[in-house]
């Protein structure tokens, strides 16, 4: 047998059964426990220079207790024997306080996870880890600093963090799941802030992140940040208008986003929720496919089980622009008498796509998909806004790039787009093949005609 | 706060010694300061679903986080557990900060940070309470009398009762009764969530300057989400209220206030339509406009932004920026209030910040190391989301204090434009100084009338030219009550208040 390497240790793991079983002593009748511990290392650079340090251990104990027919869940970071005594008889004495709901109840055993033993399955902890050592860490965290390369051509300022972390999970119930996930990450962030010769301030971000330190593209980030301050200079204003709307592979997960949460059932239940009543209907235009992919090997946001301990697996959640897949967790099952699936999207994927009057490129890059539709407005960054979840009507405030013929003509910047959700998605051009992998949510650039944009 | 210091060091285990040696081996390294944070919070929570409180729970967070500072630069660790082996280690970590590289002098040359001092005179206030509730603190409307600068805090939410001591069963006839009252009052009332936070918090701090302060705060969090439908159309509306006190807030008087506004509007929100898109008037309504100020310029004062060269207000302290009709500024002063602190997460005593008097820009929002950096004194910004954050500087209450004109006025001299008085969230970039607010409902206003409902709509303006733009402050200053939460890399409590303004020129969204 494997042995595991994780954060926790066997006296943890042990008290988080002794939790369950000393709560199934206390009277309830299903326990489900969570123990999570965590540990983040970072390393703030300003300037070229060091500016902060973190170190972040965290460990927390989460009950879920179904007593009497009632539900509660409770949750300490205090793993003292006594203490824990304590907050086990309080929270079954506070459940009792509470209504019955006969919906509440564990996942069926069939339906849980039962590949998740090591943590490591998924291929997302880097045995590299545990050798880090401070001095190595910030020496790629000053390392990746370019501040004094382009100081004299108008940056103001440089703030950069390399961080690293390693994140295990713990689950058990009392029907006998026990599901283990281990994980580390390694990041990187800088923030560039420039002036332009009227002192305007212009800033660009840029990220990355891996479950493995090799991966890290450290020496890409600065250059891509500065690149994108840099080119938001000189912003000028467009009529307002209909526009081709081009959102890159950084943002365009926030337009994904209020989809998925529509077909949660906890919206779905309160009415609350746009996509209401549109499981297996065609809501959205037949090229578009959306599909649940949380088992990808060594890819950030994979994930055996959620936090029931049901087992994901690869599901298409929009296929052919129809609705096939509802996230519903057990509680909403009973409440709803539909079937139950998962709680929530795991790591939701766009495959590249092109409505029929396009022909699709070989490539399905940004600049590919600029070219495409010829004309429109870049989105490069989201500036606040909303949606209402009920109707789907959206606004949001962005920044990007007035692009013609595929190219770039001048940035822009406060400005707005509005519409509904359906009524966009429904004028969905083209979705690309340059999804960011260091995201969770694998979004590729992807184009909208027929936008409003106040300006 | 539970005036004894053996209370919370009990609580924590520690002794006054032990707190000095610790600080002490925090600068040991080579540090200029270094302090402990020590925080011990219980949550709890209820919710009611379809007519039944069916779910609930509380948590517990206790854990202690050390801070060394050399020069400007931060050290940070924590420890979910104060015994002294854990402590000492986590004091290790942060001591890192002091052993890596030179140091960075700050500017003016200032190594060590100094004692608190008292405050400028006048940057203290306090709250008229002009809107008595059964036992409760009220954030009603504010004026600007300055009491005496005094070093020690004022106690701005003593407590009643503590929400540690009553049992949960005590709070579900509450939420019943909002639920069945909103229910009863519109018979488009399709669903209705209610739910019930509250936590206290004991913190004890203490610093390498020997500064030992306490606080127990306390926050109850009130809120309702319903959904309704007409006609096959459905529109959803959340109303909260929170206040630092303890169970006495749950009165008479909140639950009218919460089923009174959670029915309130529900015909225009349903007439509502979209704008035309475009720039135009906006007139900001009374109370949660405030998310003007918040966004507009609050966080763009917040030092650290300024310290580092990225902030569209940096190094324009003393400019005028606005009509010297408007005064702007950040409290954490007003009684009971969600923004309120007796000292701040640094030890700082709670105060009154003018950013913008009569429209010069006063102050940035400090902590103690953009405070040094500056030269000034620290203005109890200092906040952070807990024991596992480091703290730096942080709205409190935002507000802009009242003009002259009625709110009648206002509308009336606006031929084309929008009244908005519903708000669900703001951002700001604060390089650009480019910020955007979502309104959830308001109207147009056509030649001096208030015409269409207009909801779901955000609007978009850049800081210095929207305070550049507010031609018109009314006599109606408001602070809101709702649950307002800042997140800038962590979350804090904060709220926001502001009169009837008219701001020309912003971006509304449309179509």
């Amino acid at each position: 047998m494997e042995e595991i390497t994780g954060m926790l240790s066997e006296n943890e793991i042990r008290t988080a059964e002794l939790c369950l079983e000393k709560a199934l002593e206390l009277g309830a009748e299903k326990v489900r426990v969570t123990l999570n511990k965590s540990l983040m290392e970072l390393f703030g650079i300003l300037n070229g220079e060091l500016d902060k340090v973190n170190h972040c251990l965290d460990r927390s104990l989460s009950v879920c207790l179904f007593v009497d027919g009632k539900y509660g869940t409770f949750s300490t970071n205090r793993l003292v024997e006594n203490e824990l005594d304590n907050f086990l008889r309080k929270s079954v004495a506070t459940v009792r306080m509470l209504a019955e709901d006969p919906c509440r109840d564990l996942p069926d055993s069939g339906r849980t996870a039962k590949n998740a033993l090591t943590g490591k399955e998924l291929g997302l902890y880097d045995p590299s880890y545990p050798a880090l050592t401070s001095d190595e860490r910030l020496k790629m965290a000053l390392d990746a600093s370019i501040f004094k390369k382009h100081e004299a051509e108008g940056l103001i300022s440089e703030e950069g963090e390399y961080s690293d972390s390693i994140f295990d999970t713990f689950l058990l119930d009392s029907n006998g799941l026990r599901c283990r996930h281990i994980e580390t990450s390694f990041e990187y962030g800088v923030e560039m802030t420039v002036k332009d010769p009227e002192g305007n301030r212009f800033s660009g971000y840029w990220w990355d992140s891996t479950p493995r330190l090799a991966e890290l593209k450290i020496g890409d980030c600065g250059e891509t940040a500065f690149q994108r301050a840099m080119a938001q200079i000189d912003p000028r204003k467009v009529p307002s208008g209909k526009y081709t709307l081009v959102v890159d592979s950084e943002n365009s997960s926030r337009l994904v986003t209020p989809l998925t949460s529509a077909l949660g059932a906890f919206a779905l239940q309160q009415k609350n929720s746009f996509l209401l009543d549109s499981l297996g209907k065609k809501v959205f235009p037949e090229w578009l496919d959306l599909i649940d992919m949380p088992h990808a090997k060594g890819q950030t946001g994979s994930r055996l089980f959620d936090s029931e301990g049901v087992a994901t697996k690869e599901t298409p959640v929009i296929e052919k622009g129809i609705v096939k897949e509802y996230f519903v967790n057990t509680y909403m099952s009973n409440k709803m008498g539909i079937a139950p699936t998962v709680e929530d999207v795991t790591r939701p994927v766009i495959p590249p796509c092109v409505s029929p009057e396009l022909v699709k490129p070989e490539n399905m890059d940004r600049q590919a998909i600029m070219d495409l539709v010829k004309d429109g407005i870049l989105v490069t960054g989201f500036n606040g806004g909303n949606s209402n979840s009920a109707t789907g009507d959206f606004s949001f405030g962005v920044e990007g790039f007035l692009f013609k013929d595929g190219r770039v003509v001048h940035p822009v910047r406060e400005m707005l787009i509005t519409g509904n959700l359906l009524t966009l998605w429904n004028n969905l051009l083209a979705a690309g093949d340059d999804a960011r992998m260091c995201k969770s949510k694998v979004i590729p650039t992807l184009a909208f005609m027929d936008v409003d944009f106040s300006a | 706060m539970y005036n004894n210091e053996n209370y919370y060091l009990d609580l924590f285990q520690v002794t006054r010694p032990q707190l000095e040696n610790l600080v002490a081996a925090g600068i040991k390294e080579g540090g200029s300061y270094s302090d402990l944070f020590f925080e011990n919070t219980t949550y709890q929570d209820l919710l009611l679903r379809d007519g039944i409180v069916s779910s609930g729970g509380f948590h517990i967070d206790y854990g202690v986080g050390i801070r060394v500072l050399k020069g400007d630069r931060t050290g940070y660790a924590y420890s979910e557990s104060t015994d002294a082996k854990s402590m000492s280690e986590a004091v290790k970590a942060a001591a890192l900060i002091a052993a890596s590289g030179p140091d960075r002098p700050l500017a003016p040359a200032e190594s060590v940070l100094a004692p608190l001092r008292p405050s400028t005179a006048g940057d203290q206030g306090r709250l008229r309470q002009v809107k008595n509730r059964q036992g409760a603190r009220s954030a009603g409307s504010i004026d600007a009398i300055c009491p005496p600068v005094t070093k020690t805090a004022v106690d701005y939410y003593p407590f009643v009762s503590d929400w540690r001591t009553e049992e949960a069963r005590v709070f579900v006839p509450f939420m019943e009764r909002i639920q069945k009252e909103i229910s009863a009052r519109d018979n488009r009332v399709l669903k209705v969530i209610v739910s019930l936070s509250n936590q206290i918090s004991d913190i004890l701090m203490f610093n390498s300057l020997g500064e030992l302060t306490y606080d127990t705060r306390p926050m109850g969090t009130i809120a309702a989400s319903i959904v309704f439908t007409q006609d096959g159309k459905i529109e959803n509306k959340t109303v909260s209220r929170s206040y630092r006190t303890g169970t006495e807030m749950l009165t008479e008087t909140l639950l009218e206030e919460i089923v009174s506004e959670a029915v309130k509007g529900i015909d225009e929100r349903f007439a509502a339509r979209r704008p035309k898109g475009g720039k135009m008037s906006v007139v900001m309504g009374a109370g949660a406009s405030g998310i003007l100020l918040h966004e507009a310029m609050g966080h763009a004062f917040e030092a650290d932004f300024n310290r580092k060269g990225q902030s569209i207000f940096s190094g324009r302290i003393g400019e005028k920026v606005c009509s010297e009709d408007i005064s702007i500024v950040d409290d954490g002063t007003i009684p009971g209030n969600r923004g309120a602190v007796n000292f701040d997460d640094e030890g700082v005593p709670g105060q009154k910040t003018f950013m913008v008097r009569n429209g010069i820009l006063e102050s940035y929002l400090h902590d103690r190391i953009s405070a040094t950096h500056f030269g000034v004194s620290p203005t109890g910004n200092g906040r952070r989301e807990s024991f596992r954050y480091a703290p730096i500087p942080r709205m409190r209450a935002t507000y802009m204090l009242g003009g002259k004109a009625t709110k009648e006025d206002i509308i009336t001299s606006v031929k084309k434009g929008v009244y908005v008085d519903q708000f669900s969230n703001g951002q700001v970039q604060i390089g650009e100084g480019d910020f955007t607010f979502f309104v959830k409902s308001g109207f147009l206003i056509e030649d001096g009338k208030l015409t269409m409902p207009v909801k779901d709509i955000n609007i978009i303006g850049n800081g210095p030219q929207a305070l550049a733009d507010i031609t018109m402050v009314g006599n109606d200053p408001k602070v809101d009550e709702g649950a307002w939460t800042c997140g800038k890399g962590q979350s804090c409590p904060v709220s926001c208040g502001i009169p009837t303004v008219l701001v020309n020129n912003l971006t509304v969204g449309g179509e």
